[in-house]
């Protein structure tokens, strides 16, 4: 019976082809709309890891005297001092953890053969690669030792091994940053993400870092970073030595807890902490403050989905619903013009049950059709985005889920438009349409 | 008389009709108000002066990794050979490149920390005594710096500078009454004198901050990541720019020259997320008052097919061509104000959540006002064309049957 | 076959109340062919959407084939439209989009019945209207006679035991109402019960049995025992000749 109702709905379309089309292209319009502002969304808002999105925190301080304010939402500093982080790093609690901070280098293989370029470079210690499960290609993490023993030691990405090594087995060599001699102990596969979760500072949609060399490198080379420093009070900075031991805010750090015990733990830690340097002088506030925040909460307190996009999102959403209003009136004008039909239909023996699934079916048939060629619109409202703005390539992107959504969106919106319609034909008595005039 | 109440019985039987189209009129109504008004405010930020000759400035930066050569003195070096360039107006080195989205910003003060007073945010950039030649902005009030008050080193706060250059912005907001020539303030805690005043001059970050409030710092900390802002003849920049990293690995060849760019490019990249939100601010709503226009259109063909028979009996009657044109507009009319009305209501909404929940001013009413005055035109539009074609249903489809 | 027992319609509307049928009691027996006459506006075509199940009455008693019909749900009143009764109509009825083959497969699939059955059934009834080569066509494609034979058809394809017509030659001319005629007497013969609305006095009296509704109610009914004579149809053939 229902590919009988999928015969009959075809016929009706062919014999209606203009109100038709119009319908299937008005749903087509506004999923094509929905479809391109909500693939921009789910990308942005999609889990980046999401085997462990809710076993890695980042935990935030508050440094403040009390009587100053910082201007986040909850009046707490969206990153650590260098101290903290590396009081944080050393506190002995066996988990995986690591600060964090973006930076820069020149790169060159201290030959004339190759032209140096800059590169983004990020200061982690070895465990970061473990928090982050960034697969090797070759190699490995640095060991605790040349951590310790601040040796100068990288890890590249696929990307610059394939540039400067050929993509060969590269461990071993060695790497130029600015005019320091680097040791490669690993490359890692590119990291491909819709959100640079990891540091969220100079863009939520930036690409990685190729580079990884120990945080301890930093305080011997003087690295600055390049992301936000903040302070919250006047403090002179002539030298490295003054940002280090500053309240300026500039390094980011990760922890990953496992379980509720390893998260009471270092909660208790923290606090723990926090009352220990206000012995030692800093943190003069009358409450101590900290947060842990998962991933999918430090995304969403840093409102890596952009405020258009909700916009976007809503009134898209909204324009659908016009559309849907506008579909209702078309398939009311259809259904009732074929009412002498049903009423035949239903003299023959249809139940209501009949001609409601019939009608229905049409109205599927035509959402799906609808919701096919709304996802070609929103391919090209897709690329119209990726052309304007290149930010957005990788978040301007329809993955499986979204391509499977829009049918479904489509489906949902022609029912809710062919409800009342569907509903008040079936309802036909039928005398009244089998004498003709 | 437009018969109005007739009209208005058959609305009450078709009310189903009715409905749908005051619902989409209404629906139109309150995304387009708000969407229009998003546009003009994304249009009218776009369209603002930055200050800058952005056609004739353009930016590059250098990564120093050589350490055999003292950075400021290779900076003084680099700029005196870019100024020397044919084409080349002048040149500045700069902590911060305006429009790029990245600098540096600290609050100014009328009194030095902890004294409570007046405190301004303030993106700052780091110049020497050509930035305003190079940022080719004109002083309003004072004068520019003198090379003596150029002060290179890295203690601000110890041995830092005397002077500052100020936006009007600036001057007017921390001296509403006027006269901040010659005053002093306090940036980082150092004691500087306002020396001149300069009209707009857009921060790095001219959509974050829209104050305008900036200031030109005449100080130079040389980082072994710098920026250099240039600023050519019109028609040479091209042509410089294309050689600008020859020319500096010339000088000195370690380090790496990136990002030679346009301000013009410059500032389009940083715009635009602004300006892609506006093209889709704008696709929707067109899109919208296309799909809207059909809509009404349709029901209008709908109705006057489910009438053809009325049409032609009060034609037959002796009805004329314009009452039944009349006939349709009326109707018409009555359910797009009926729509209009509750969509200005429902505009007047939306636009509340939105400014509650997003950082939007609230919705003017021009906008509304004017967005109901398009839908209404737009409405009798759609309405004239079958409303005419139903006119001209002939009288003796009434004697006919089916 | 079919009992009605003072069934009364009446239809509603804001402030009119209009009694279509008023304490209507007819008795159909198992095989009869019944014209039901009267004028106008009388409550023929009332009467004849409540027996076939069409409209609901307003109070009365109705069984058909033993069913009471009053406390029916909508779905068990399509079931029985379905299975026990086939209609014919005055405007034949048929679905402009579906050809004939198609048009006589819609009760069948109501009923469900299987694919192969179903062909055997439809070529059947095709085949005995004479219609059978032109199966393929679409109903727009036919005269109206043919079309009424189509809809006879397809009358006939659920193997009703209650036939209903409404004005079933209405829309024909003489000749053409003949054949049909014909072919509703040859069904009556093979035991459906035929009750058929007609104001064509000549067609009404080629019934065995005649009743007549005036103002909703039924006024008397007569036997007519006599064949038609042959004069008369050879008669009915001339004006058709002379008119053409």
């Amino acid at each position: 019976m229902f590919l009988h109702y999928i015969d009959l709905s075809w016929r009706s379309i062919k014999r209606t082809p203009v109100i038709s089309f119009l319908m299937v292209f008005a749903i087509a319009i506004g999923i094509g709309l929905t479809m391109t502002s909500l693939s921009v969304y789910h990308m942005m808002s999609m889990d980046p890891i999401p085997h462990k999105s809710g076993a890695i925190f980042y935990p935030q301080l508050n440094i403040m005297d009390d009587g100053s304010e910082w201007h986040s939402s909850d009046n707490l500093p969206y990153q650590l001092t260098y101290q903290d982080a590396v009081n944080l790093y050393n506190a002995d609690i066996p988990v995986p953890k690591s600060p964090s901070f973006r930076s820069g280098f020149s790169v060159h293989l201290n030959s004339p053969d190759v032209k140096p370029t800059m590169e983004p470079a990020r200061l982690v210690n070895r465990e970061f690669f473990t928090i982050f499960d960034r697969p090797f290609i070759y190699g490995a993490p640095w060991s605790l030792n040349s951590q310790d023993t601040h040796e100068y030691v990288a890890v590249i990405s696929e990307k610059i091994n394939n540039r400067l090594f050929a993509g060969e087995n590269s461990v071993g060599q060695h790497i130029y940053l600015d005019n320091n001699s680097y040791r490669i102990v690993g490359v890692t596969a590119n990291w491909k993400h819709h959100v640079k979760y990891y540091d969220v500072n100079n863009g939520a949609f930036n690409s990685s870092e190729q580079l990884y060399i120990p945080f301890g490198i930093g305080a011997l080379e003087e690295i600055t970073t390049w992301g936000n420093l903040n302070g919250w009070k006047h403090e002179a900075l002539k030298n490295y030595q003054d940002l280090m031991h500053s309240e300026h805010v500039w390094v980011q750090f990760w922890v990953q807890l496992n379980s509720e015990d390893e998260k009471q733990q270092f909660t208790n830690f923290l606090m723990s902490y926090m009352e220990d340097q206000r012995e030692k002088g800093r943190f003069n506030r009358q409450t101590l403050e900290y947060k842990l925040r998962n991933v999918t909460e430090w995304l969403e307190y840093n409102n890596v989905v952009s405020e258009d996009n909700r916009i976007l999102v809503g009134l898209s959403f909204m324009f659908l619903l016009v559309c849907v209003s506008n579909i209702l009136g078309l398939l009311l004008a259809k259904f009732l013009k074929r009412a002498p039909e049903v009423g035949v239909r239903r003299a023959l023996g249809a139940s209501k049950r009949h001609i409601f699934a019939q009608h229905i079916v049409e109205v599927s048939v035509i959402g799906l059709a609808g919701g096919l060629l709304g996802i070609v619109i929103a391919q090209i409202g897709l690329w119209g985005i990726r052309v304007t703005n290149s930010y957005y390539d990788a978040l301007a992107t329809m993955d499986v889920s979204m391509l499977l959504a829009a049918p479904i969106i489509a489906l949902v919106a022609s029912f809710l438009a062919g409800l009342y319609p569907a509903w008040l034909v079936c309802r036909t008595q039928p005398a009244i349409y089998l004498k003709s005039q | 008389m437009l018969d109005i109440k007739p009209i208005f019985n058959a609305i009450r039987r078709s009310k189903i009709g009715a409905v749908l189209l005051l619902l989409q009129i209404a629906l139109t109504m309150a995304i387009v108000s708000n969407a229009a008004f998003m546009i003009n405010d994304h249009v009218s930020y776009l369209r603002e002066d930055t200050g800058f000759p952005e056609k004739e400035i353009f930016s590059l930066s250098v990564m120093t990794f050589g350490k055999d050569r003292s950075l400021s003195q290779q900076a003084e070096l680099d700029e005196t050979m870019i100024r020397s360039l044919p084409g080349v107006i002048d040149a500045s080195l700069t902590q911060a490149i305006p429009l790029s989205g990245g600098g540096s910003s600290s609050s100014v003060r009328l009194k030095p920390s902890p004294e409570k007073s007046k405190s301004i945010s303030v993106p700052y950039y780091y110049m020497d005594e050509h930035g305003l030649n190079t940022f080719g902005i004109k002083l309003l009030e004072g004068r520019n710096f003198r090379p003596e008050e150029i002060i290179v080193g890295n203690d601000f706060t110890g041995n830092g500078p005397n002077t500052v250059i100020v936006s009007q912005a600036l001057a007017d907001a921390l001296f509403p009454d006027g006269g901040a020539l010659g005053e002093t303030v306090y940036l980082k805690n150092r004691p500087l004198e306002i020396i001149g005043i300069v009209g707009t001059m857009k921060s790095p970050w001219p959509n974050g901050m829209r104050d305008k409030t900036t200031a030109i710092v005449p100080f130079m900390d040389v980082q072994n990541y710098q920026h250099i802002l240039v600023r050519t003849d019109k028609t040479e920049r091209a042509n410089i720019m294309a050689n600008i990293e020859q020319n500096m690995l010339d000088v000195y060849d370690k380090r790496v020259i990136i990002n030679v760019d346009g301000l013009d490019k410059t500032k389009e990249n940083y715009d635009s997320t602004d300006v892609l939100m506006m093209r889709m601010l704008i696709v929707l709503v067109v899109i919208l008052l296309l799909v809207t226009a059909l809509g009404i259109f349709g029901l209008t063909q709908f109705n006057i097919s489910k009438r053809t028979k009325q049409i032609g009996t009060r034609r037959a009657l002796g009805a004329r061509k314009s009452a039944i044109v009349r006939y349709f507009l009326v109707e018409n009319t009555m359910v797009c104000i009926a729509g209009l009305l509750i969509g200005g209501i429902a505009a007047v909404v939306l636009g509340d959540v939105m400014m509650k929940s997003y950082s939007i001013s609230s919705l003017e009413p021009e906008f509304i006002l004017g967005t109901a005055v398009f839908i209404f035109v737009m409405s009798i539009v759609a309405v004239i064309f079958p409303a005419m074609r139903a006119a001209n249903i002939s009288p003796s489809i009434a004697t006919r049957s089916i | 076959m079919l009992t009605m027992n003072n069934v009364s319609k009446i239809y509603q509307t804001n402030s009119v109340q209009t009694h279509a049928l008023r304490d209507f009691s007819l008795t159909v027996n198992e095989g009869e062919f019944i014209a039901v006459t009267g004028p106008s506006g009388s409550g023929k075509t009332t009467f004849l959407n409540i027996a076939g199940l069409l409209e609901p009455f307003t109070s009365g008693q109705y069984t058909l084939d033993g069913v009471d019909i009053g406390g029916l749900s909508d779905n068990e009143t399509a079931d029985l439209r379905n299975q026990k009764i086939g209609y014919i109509f005055q405007g034949f009825n048929l679905i402009p989009d579906l050809n004939l083959y198609e048009n006589v497969e819609v009760p069948l699939r109501y009923r469900g019945i299987a694919a192969k059955e179903r062909k055997i059934r439809i070529e059947q009834c095709l085949e005995q209207v004479g219609l059978a080569s032109r199966a393929k066509h679409l109903p727009q494609q036919l005269s109206g006679g043919q079309q009424q034979r189509v809809a006879i058809a397809r009358a006939l394809a659920g193997k009703p035991r209650f036939l209903l017509a409404d004005e079933p030659t209405g829309n024909l001319d003489s000749l053409m109402a003949r054949q049909v005629m014909e072919l509703l007497e040859e069904i009556n013969k093979n035991g459906a019960t035929i009750v058929m609305v007609t104001h064509d006095a000549e067609l009404a009296r080629r019934a065995p049995r005649n009743i007549q509704v005036v103002d909703g109610q039924l006024a008397d009914f007569t036997l007519y025992q006599g064949k038609p004579t042959v004069t008369a149809t050879r008669a009915e053939e001339a004006v058709v000749a002379s008119g053409v």
